[in-house]
């Protein structure tokens, strides 16, 4: 490259001796390069030689004041001599569900003040608070509004608000029969325990009673036990009730 | 040439005063017309117009008078689902299984009437939202109507503009007299992603006879190159179930309360527990009467 830079200005001063001279013409070439126009001029230095100059912040134009009302929407909200409208939040009404936090705990009181006024059947049947109340494994007898009473062994007491209800097993002509009844269905006149279990059951659903291992058969005999007592010591008057 | 108005455009001077130039000139068009006008001007509609037309089947007009039997004439109400409960007839000694719903803060926000969205409607919201939960363009709505931003928002639909209940009045529970029949409208339990035996009652396939791998999943997609070897639209597949609307209708309200905002209705209503049910008289039963219910919620309020 740098040879043939050399040679390019001797082919036009010095076409006759290219081959003698060729020695000398490469050391002017070291120079020639100086020789350029830009290197003189310098534009580089010049230029910034002017921008360099300080120049002081221009001093920031005031906002102007008094704008015509139709170009207040052009302009960001902060520049608007009003600042913008507040926009009212009214307060909430009074609120039914702070009143009444648990719904369903009120329908189920409003309904146990009609069906159980006196709280009675839910003592009864409320094994985890009060202490004389049913257990598993007791034998009760239920009274019918329509008359019919039925008797059996509890194996479940299912407590669920105005749902409560309890299971009861027993044997009517050697058939296995259970029935599930409603606590505090209006249709229950009265629940009697006829028998506690004798020691305390140490499941809460005896549904292994179901097994013949562990089945209780029929309780009519205690049952009837039970009546004849009950009779004698509240008089004849229901003991002639009951043998009609 | 520049063109010239005529006489009976050219615009009196405004020394008049406050007198409209429009009274003074015997109904003349006051708009400025300039350069060349048609002979023949426009007709106002491009279609028949005339007194005695039927009303055409695809019009605002024509599909409000289809819908005027089932539009129920009172607005419903927002309404939370806080659970099943029962309730014993005291003389018959029958357990009706009931649905406890609550009615919080209910409030009438806006009206969408005929002339300015095509149809009626009361807008209606429950509940109350922190204000600085809810955008400015919702809080503009609600400061501008003069009710507190809320939870739950709803559109219910009326027949008329003597179902659009003032906005703002609070609807209590006694909005619905015990005995009447409502639909109650909500978004069922979701249940994911659920197959085709689950979603659409499928038979699966067999236990074994060669079955491998495939037992609770659908047989054919669809007919082969003579039913056109493609997947019919519609084709019950697997896929997300549950979590749709859902509407029970003709349920009865057995019980209303309106110190603790309860209504209870009969049987059950599509959601879980704390899902916000919509109620509005049942479109089935014939129109309840109300006269009643409104005084009671006027001298409440």
């Amino acid at each position: 490259m740098n040879r043939q830079q050399g040679e390019q200005p001797v082919l036009i001063s010095l076409p006759p001796a290219m081959a003698t001279s060729s020695q000398f013409t490469r050391q002017l070439g070291c120079i020639r390069p100086l020789m350029k126009p830009q290197l003189f001029i310098q534009p580089q230095i010049s230029r910034r030689s002017i921008t360099s100059a300080f120049t002081p912040k221009p001093e920031p134009v005031p906002f102007p004041t008094t704008i015509p009302e139709q170009f207040l929407s052009q302009i960001p909200d902060r520049f608007r001599p009003h600042a913008p409208k507040k926009l009212k939040i009214y307060p909430p009404p009074p609120s039914a569900h702070a009143k009444c936090k648990d719904p369903i705990a009120t329908v189920t009181e409003s309904q146990l003040a009609v069906l159980d006024p006196t709280g009675e059947r839910r003592a009864l049947f409320d094994y985890r608070r009060s202490a004389r109340s049913v257990k598993v494994g007791d034998i009760l007898r239920v009274t019918f509004k329509n008359g019919d009473p039925f008797s059996g062994v509890c194996l479940s007491i299912k407590l669920r608000g105005i749902d409560t209800s309890f299971l009861l097993r027993n044997e009517l002509t050697r058939v296995g029969v259970e029935m599930s009844v409603k606590a505090f269905s209006p249709n229950v006149e009265s629940v009697e325990i006829v028998k506690r279990t004798e020691k305390r059951k140490r499941r809460a659903r005896l549904y292994y009673m179901r097994k013949p291992k562990h089945d209780m058969r029929s309780v009519e005999n205690i049952v009837s036990n039970y009546l004849r007592q009950k009779s004698a010591l509240t008089g004849q008057r229901s003991a002639n009730r009951k043998k009609r | 040439m520049p063109p010239r108005l005529s006489g009976s455009l050219i615009q009196l001077p405004f020394s008049l005063g406050a007198v409209n130039p429009q009274y003074i000139l015997p109904a003349t068009n006051s708009i400025r017309t300039f350069g060349i006008r048609s002979l023949n001007p426009p007709k106002p509609s491009r279609f028949n117009v005339s007194p005695n037309l039927p009303v055409l089947k695809s019009t605002p007009t024509a599909a409000l008078e289809r819908k005027a039997a089932t539009l129920p004439l009172r607005t419903g109400v927002i309404a939370i689902k806080k659970g099943m409960s029962a309730i014993f007839d005291p003389e018959t000694g029958k357990r009706i299984p009931c649905t406890v719903l609550q009615l919080d803060r209910v409030q009438v926000v806006a009206h969408k009437t005929r002339d300015v969205h095509g149809y009626y409607a009361v807008q209606v919201g429950s509940g109350w939202k922190h204000p600085k939960n809810v955008t400015k363009a919702l809080l503009g709505h609600y400061s501008g109507q003069g009710v507190s931003p809320k939870r739950h928002v709803y559109e219910f639909r009326v027949k008329d503009e003597s179902g659009l209940v003032p906005v703002g009045k609070l609807l209590n529970a006694n909005w619905f007299q015990e005995g009447q029949y409502v639909d109650a409208r909500s978004n069922s339990k979701g249940k994911g992603f659920a197959g085709v035996m689950k979603r659409h009652g499928f038979g699966g396939q067999d236990r074994s006879h060669g079955v491998s791998l495939t037992h609770r999943s659908l047989g054919s997609a669809g007919p082969s190159q003579g039913g056109g070897s493609r997947v019919y639209p519609g084709k019950k597949m697997a896929g997300n179930m549950g979590n749709e609307q859902n509407t029970v209708q003709n349920l009865k309200v057995l019980k209303v309360d309106v110190e603790n905002g309860l209504v209870l209705v009969n049987g059950s209503v599509s959601g879980p527990r704390g899902c916000v049910i919509r109620i509005q008289d049942a479109i089935k039963k014939p129109w309840p009467t109300f006269a009643e219910t409104t005084e009671a919620t006027e001298t409440s309020t």
